[in-house]
């Protein structure tokens, strides 16, 4: 590149002879807005409730229908994929098999017939975007959002829950039924 | 002291300093974002300004090749993360008008209130980052307490503080209740207040006022010339806004103002000028937020729309104001269940090209300060 020479470059401002009259002005100017905003500022020293809380200890209460770690009750979930199917970045995979016609018939608790066995029902939370579409695509309402939100892991592979497990099946009255 | 000038004239003349490149990020606390500004400065003069984009890039407009119509809505979101209702409602809007849906009146209430309520917390953001490159600390705290009343009222509604996915094709997801809304009217009172101290803490101030003033002007023939939007647009001194020229949603029924830069403490289109616009503009969704609470009806919030979605074959493009500026979708459909094409256009985009021809002949700090003064998100520029 052509080094530009800087001469030809006009200016943005165009300065005016600065008199003493106007020196003068100017730090009464800026002395009087900066004593202005310094008022505005020190009325928060005192009489101003804390508004940050100190995490670890303190710990703030989510709203209700905060979106958080996804839990799938499979007790009541029929294996209709439509969670799968509803999810922009695939990241709950589903294995069904058709039941047996001898079994016992099951229903869920809203009283919806089980036609098929739930083999696998896992979600890689690493890759969950929290955006709640499954939750609104399922029928049965089984899978929902929790306000639980500490669930860090070392390592990627730990946040695949499977939830036919039963130390995951157990978060149903840990989270859910509190 | 020898007067070296006055001896030789043309020997001092001949003297000619090298340009230093200088690399401006991707990562500095002044670019907002991974944005890298490519500088050759000559001491502390600003020669030429290139940036570079596409540090952010996720492949938004293609992955949403692959996505059925509800699932673009979560992409979308991420694209500007501080104006995320905005950019949702841009493309309800879009897919509405195709499908030729009819959204339920409160519905489009709840839609300008969080849209509105999202313009103050953007503008807020820029109103606590632009201190800051500016060097006062203390309003980005006072912007980001107010911001927080905001971001918990949209946690409320929608159960994230960020990336909300609340305004669905046809309406919105959830309902709002009384004591959200008392909530909001609340706010809008508090709000005002601090406005109007924080502006005199910020605006008013003359060491804010002479980093600001006269510097990176942008006329109104280059605002033009560019296709720039928004404040920006408007700071330039042109009337021009979506909400009034083409009304969506309810805001043919709404009054308020459009406020346009009028070089109060220098030219017209300099960056104080857009700050000015930035801040009054927080006063007019306030106004339009309260007149909204006085007037939402009750009734069904999300309209008929089919479980899945099949828009028909055809073409349209679609164009909202948001908190940056203008934000198109052009849509292609071949009438299948996932849009064919999804071009967004974006505000932000054209404001980051017009740095080239701000910054020759300004210092580095006044780069800086222009730089911040066209609020650009950079998840939006790359998309």
């Amino acid at each position: 590149m052509n080094a530009k020479d800087l001469s030809t470059l006009a200016p943005l401002r165009e300065e005016e002879p600065l008199t003493f009259g106007k020196w003068l002005k100017n730090i009464w100017t800026a002395a009087r807005t900066v004593t202005k905003g310094m008022g505005i500022t020190f009325k928060y020293v005192y009489g101003v409730k804390p508004v940050t809380i100190e995490y670890p200890e303190v710990r703030e209460e989510l709203p209700a229908n905060s979106r958080s770690r996804l839990f799938n009750d499979v007790d009541n979930c029929i294996s209709c994929m439509q969670c799968a199917n509803a999810c922009p970045v695939d990241c709950i995979y589903i294995t069904a098999v058709r039941r047996d016609k001898d079994a016992p018939k099951i229903k869920t608790d809203g009283g919806t017939a089980i036609k098929l066995d739930l083999k696998q029902y896992t979600i890689d939370t690493a890759l969950c975007c929290y955006c709640g579409l499954c939750t609104a695509a399922c029928p049965t309402e089984c899978i929902t959002h929790t306000t639980d939100y500490e669930f860090s892991q070392y390592t990627v592979t730990e946040m695949k829950y499977d939830y036919l497990a039963p130390d995951i099946r157990a978060w149903k009255h840990r989270i859910v039924d509190k | 002291m020898i007067d070296l000038q006055a001896e030789t004239p043309e020997k001092t003349e001949k003297i000619k300093s090298d340009l230093l490149t200088v690399n401006m990020g991707p990562q500095h606390p002044a670019t907002h974002g991974v944005l890298r500004v490519e500088i050759k400065t000559d001491s502390e003069i600003v020669a030429e300004a290139t940036p570079y984009l596409g540090y952010l890039h996720r492949c938004m407009e293609k992955h949403s090749e692959n996505l059925d119509y509800r699932g673009v809505i979560p992409f979308v979101d991420r694209m500007d993360y501080l104006g995320s209702m905005s950019m949702e409602w841009g493309y309800a809007l879009t897919i509405e008008k195709m499908l030729g849906t009819e959204v339920p009146r409160r519905a489009e209430y709840i839609r300008t209130i969080v849209g509105e309520l999202q313009r103050v917390a953007s503008h807020l953001m820029f109103f606590g980052t632009y201190a800051i490159d500016l060097g006062a600390f203390s309003p980005f705290l006072y912007a980001f307490q107010d911001r927080e009343d905001i971001l918990r009222i949209f946690e409320e509604l929608s159960g994230a503080r960020l990336l909300y996915n609340y305004i669905w094709i046809g309406g919105v997801w959830n309902d709002i209740n009384d004591d959200q809304l008392r909530r909001i009217a609340k706010f809008c009172d508090t709000m005002e207040e601090n406005l109007k101290k924080y502006h005199t803490l910020v605006g008013g101030n003359a060491i804010f006022i002479g980093r600001t003033a006269n510097v990176g002007v942008i006329s109104e023939e280059m605002a033009y010339r560019y296709g720039a939007t928004g404040p920006v647009l408007r700071g330039s001194g042109i009337d021009w806004d979506l909400r009034k020229k083409r009304p969506y949603g309810l805001y043919e029924e709404l009054d308020f103002d459009v406020i346009v830069g009028k070089g109060e403490k220098g030219q017209v289109g300099d960056c104080w000028d857009r700050y000015q616009v930035r801040v009054l503009e927080m006063f007019e969704s306030i106004k339009i937020i309260r007149q909204c609470l006085d007037g939402i009806e009750e009734g069904p919030i999300i309209g008929k729309v089919p479980k899945i979605i099949k828009v028909p074959a055809g073409e349209i493009y679609m164009r909202t104001e948001c908190p940056r500026g203008e934000l198109g979708y052009h849509l292609i459909s071949d009438g299948g269940k996932t849009p064919y094409r999804l071009k967004v256009k974006s505000s932000c985009f054209t404001h980051v090209s017009m740095l080239g021809e701000m910054a020759p002949g300004q210092m580095i700090a006044d780069f800086v300060a222009s730089i911040g003064s066209i609020d650009i998100v950079l998840g939006e520029v790359d998309r």
